[in-house]
């Protein structure tokens, strides 16, 4: 067994759980008994007065297996609300329109990459020749070739047979 | 919100449409083509055709004798870009998302040379053999800048 101290004893005795031998010695130890035993019904005055006026009740095993379970239930459905009211703002309607939106964007960002970067219908962008004649009357036997550069992206109109000219024509 | 979606959408239509008014210029040239000890620099607007006119026609010297520089706005434009002989006549017939489509006659004089249908494409120049002047060769340049 192990020695009480003095603050443990003082309180068993307030308590009245000081009995026989043990109570005799403690009670014989006090320094003042009158304020000692004073100081003992006030202690015993407190707690008859929290009693009454807290109405503190003892749970049983069951009640407060039950409190606990409660307080659990009320937590949870405490932060489900609070999850509920951060994800107000993403309504049906937003998230369609946010989906509508998202989509014409990558179709129009599609079409635009598409329209830059196809190779298979590049003879679209090189000019073209119709058709092309040439004066008979100054080119009898003039010939006519079309061809297209691809590399430069030329297109050449090729004449051949035109009648030549002196170099005083290569005037400004 | 409704109405901020619409104008994000339309401005991202608007943004990859090209404008259907947008103003272009083409630049038709008469040139010369003729070898020289000394050639001259190839004029700017012939810049980017360079080697290709050189490998085509066996030429080191191009000279601009008439030029023209018109912008198209509605499509249907015609213009003339002369020298002291020759001219050529362009007269637009109407734009698409790719060019123009042309019609073009050389003149010599007043004199018809050459006509021809042509579809101009904005990123494809159009050159025409003409004919032979001295030692040279006359050709004929269209670009769209």
């Amino acid at each position: 067994m192990f020695m009480k101290t003095f603050e443990e004893k003082w309180t068993a005795w307030l308590d009245g759980q000081l009995t026989g031998k043990e109570l005799v010695e403690f009670e014989d130890s006090l320094p003042d008994r009158a304020a000692a035993e004073a100081e003992k019904r006030d202690a015993k005055k407190l707690g008859s007065l929290l009693k009454q006026e807290l109405g503190v009740s003892t749970f049983t095993n069951a009640e407060f297996f039950s409190h606990q379970l409660n307080e659990r239930i009320a937590a949870d459905e405490a932060a489900e609300d609070r999850h509920v009211t951060r994800s107000t703002w993403w309504s049906l309607p937003r998230l369609a329109w946010a989906g509508a939106a998202s989509l014409a964007m990558f179709v129009l960002f599609t079409v635009a990459l598409m329209r830059d970067k196809n190779p298979a219908d590049q003879s679209q962008y090189l000019s073209q020749i119709l058709n092309a004649r040439v004066d008979p009357a100054l080119g009898p036997n003039a010939t006519i070739t079309m061809f297209e550069s691809k590399e430069a992206r030329v297109t050449v109109l090729w004449t051949e047979g035109l009648q030549s000219l002196p170099s005083d024509f290569a005037a400004k | 919100m409704r109405v901020s979606v619409l104008t994000v959408v339309a401005a991202l239509i608007m943004a990859v449409t090209p404008p259907a008014g947008a103003a272009e210029k083409v630049w038709s040239g008469l040139v010369m083509a003729e070898n020289s000890d000394n050639p001259h620099s190839i004029p700017t607007e012939l810049g980017s055709l360079e080697k290709t006119l050189k490998e085509l026609f066996g030429y080191n010297q191009f000279e601009v004798i008439g030029e023209s520089n018109k912008t198209l706005k509605s499509g249907d434009e015609d213009w003339l870009a002369s020298s002291k002989y020759f001219s050529l006549h362009v007269d637009a017939r109407g734009m698409s998302a790719n060019g123009y489509e042309l019609n073009l006659k050389l003149f010599q004089d007043k004199q018809l040379l050459l006509e021809t249908e042509t579809k101009l494409s904005k990123r494809s120049p159009l050159v025409i053999k003409g004919p032979q002047v001295g030692s040279g060769q006359l050709l004929l340049v269209l670009v769209v800048q």
